[in-house]
């Protein structure tokens, strides 16, 4: 890989015209290099502005950096430029499905899904299908019908659907562990639309017992929360009822109030829905 | 060369609520160098702190959320902070529940740019 990274620098050195830029670009991108494969995308789009895919891997970075209206315009234009590019749509399906716009995923992946034989396509598809179903429809403010207390602590059915609607900002997810690191609810995509929730779950629910001996030995009482940033996200977790877990992340550009505020109200949620016997 | 730790532990320290500070390595759990107040434990907290601190780093990565820059923990009588991620060092911040976390965080960044 590093050959190859140093072999495609070379060639883009030698010719800056280059369309290597897209390979290049793409692997730093896979391996984290954000910065690095930013400019590298950046420049390529300067002289190839007509090229889809060079849009296409500046709107991939821009999703790894948590920049979600840069993914959403050069996606856009990716469309303008070949109406059914691929890796687009399944992007714009991304994005929709992140800032709850169900019907306008469920649109974008069909339309992927009917040509691309992807089975993470169809997968993240029928994820979006069930969380539409699932959730409560939208009352009609022209209506004037004032919304009940009872209709506001409607929980869902679904317990993949358990936090989707206080999931409104970019690239927020949340998820519900047992004790044993297992999804009780939430859900986890990643930037495929891919359903990862069970390996973030059980990888990040070991956290806690590294805690539970600090407390033990720091004499600092019971934890409230632990919240850290990474590269490219914000999490937060909080223990819950039944020895449960709660996690919620964001996008690195969140602020930590918000995503703790957002950890709070995930918890509240998770304590009721655990409480009237887990929506059963 | 090395830069001297002990200002930068000292500068912590003198942040309001804060309890303790460490310079700790997140390999094995060792105190660099530490500024604490009286009744503080340092090599238990730079032990536990570390271990915690290593632990999400790795649940972080196996996550493939990358690595972990900032973290705080809450707990009832207290607020455990670290930074870290740069020649296998950790900052850690103990400090009382009500302490200016924001700030806090500020500084802790600032004193990981002078270990560099």
């Amino acid at each position: 890989m590093a050959d190859d990274v140093r072999r495609w620098s070379d060639e883009l050195a030698r010719d800056p015209n280059s369309l290597v830029f897209l390979e290049l670009g793409e692997t730093l991108r896979r391996q984290r290099l954000l910065d690095v494969a930013h400019k590298i995308a950046l420049r390529g789009v300067e002289r190839h502005p007509r090229n889809a895919d060079a849009h296409d891997l500046i709107a991939r970075i821009a999703v790894d950096r948590g920049d979600l209206p840069t993914a959403r315009e050069r996606w856009t234009t990716v469309l303008q430029l070949v109406p059914g590019h691929a890796g687009a749509l399944k992007g714009m399906g991304y994005l929709s499905f992140q800032e709850g716009r169900l019907a306008e995923a469920e649109r974008y992946l069909s339309h992927v899904a009917a040509t691309d034989g992807d089975g993470r396509v169809t997968s993240a598809l029928a994820t979006v299908r069930r969380t539409s179903m699932s959730l409560p429809a939208v009352p009609d403010p022209a209506s004037g019908a004032p919304a009940t207390d009872a209709a506001r602590e409607t929980l869902p059915q679904d317990p993949r659907c358990l936090f989707a609607d206080l999931l409104v900002e970019d690239a927020q997810t949340a998820l519900l562990l047992d004790a044993g690191g297992y999804v009780l609810g939430g859900i986890y995509l990643d930037t495929n639309g891919t359903d990862v929730s069970s390996d973030v779950g059980a990888q990040l629910s070991g956290i806690t017992d590294e805690i539970r001996r600090a407390m033990r030995h720091l004499d600092i009482g019971e934890w409230h929360s632990i919240t850290f940033e990474t590269q490219v996200a914000v999490v937060s977790m909080a223990p819950s009822a039944d020895e449960s877990l709660v996690v919620v992340a964001a996008s690195r550009a969140t602020p930590l109030g918000l995503v703790r505020r957002l950890l709070e109200r995930c918890g509240r949620r998770a304590s009721a829905w655990l409480e009237r016997g887990s929506g059963e | 060369m090395t830069p001297p730790l002990r200002p930068i532990v000292d500068g912590l320290t003198r942040q309001r609520g804060v309890r303790a500070s460490l310079v700790v390595s997140e390999h094995d759990g060792l105190v660099i160098e530490s500024s604490l107040r009286f009744g503080q434990d340092g090599d238990r907290v730079a032990a536990l702190a570390a271990s915690m601190y290593r632990k999400a780093r790795l649940s972080a990565t196996a996550a493939c959320l990358g690595a972990v820059a900032f973290l705080q923990l809450d707990a009832e009588r207290g607020r455990i902070c670290a930074v870290g991620g740069r020649n296998d060092l950790v900052i850690v911040v103990v400090a009382e529940p009500g302490a200016n976390v924001g700030l806090i965080r500020v500084e802790l960044f600032k004193a990981l740019e002078m270990l560099v």
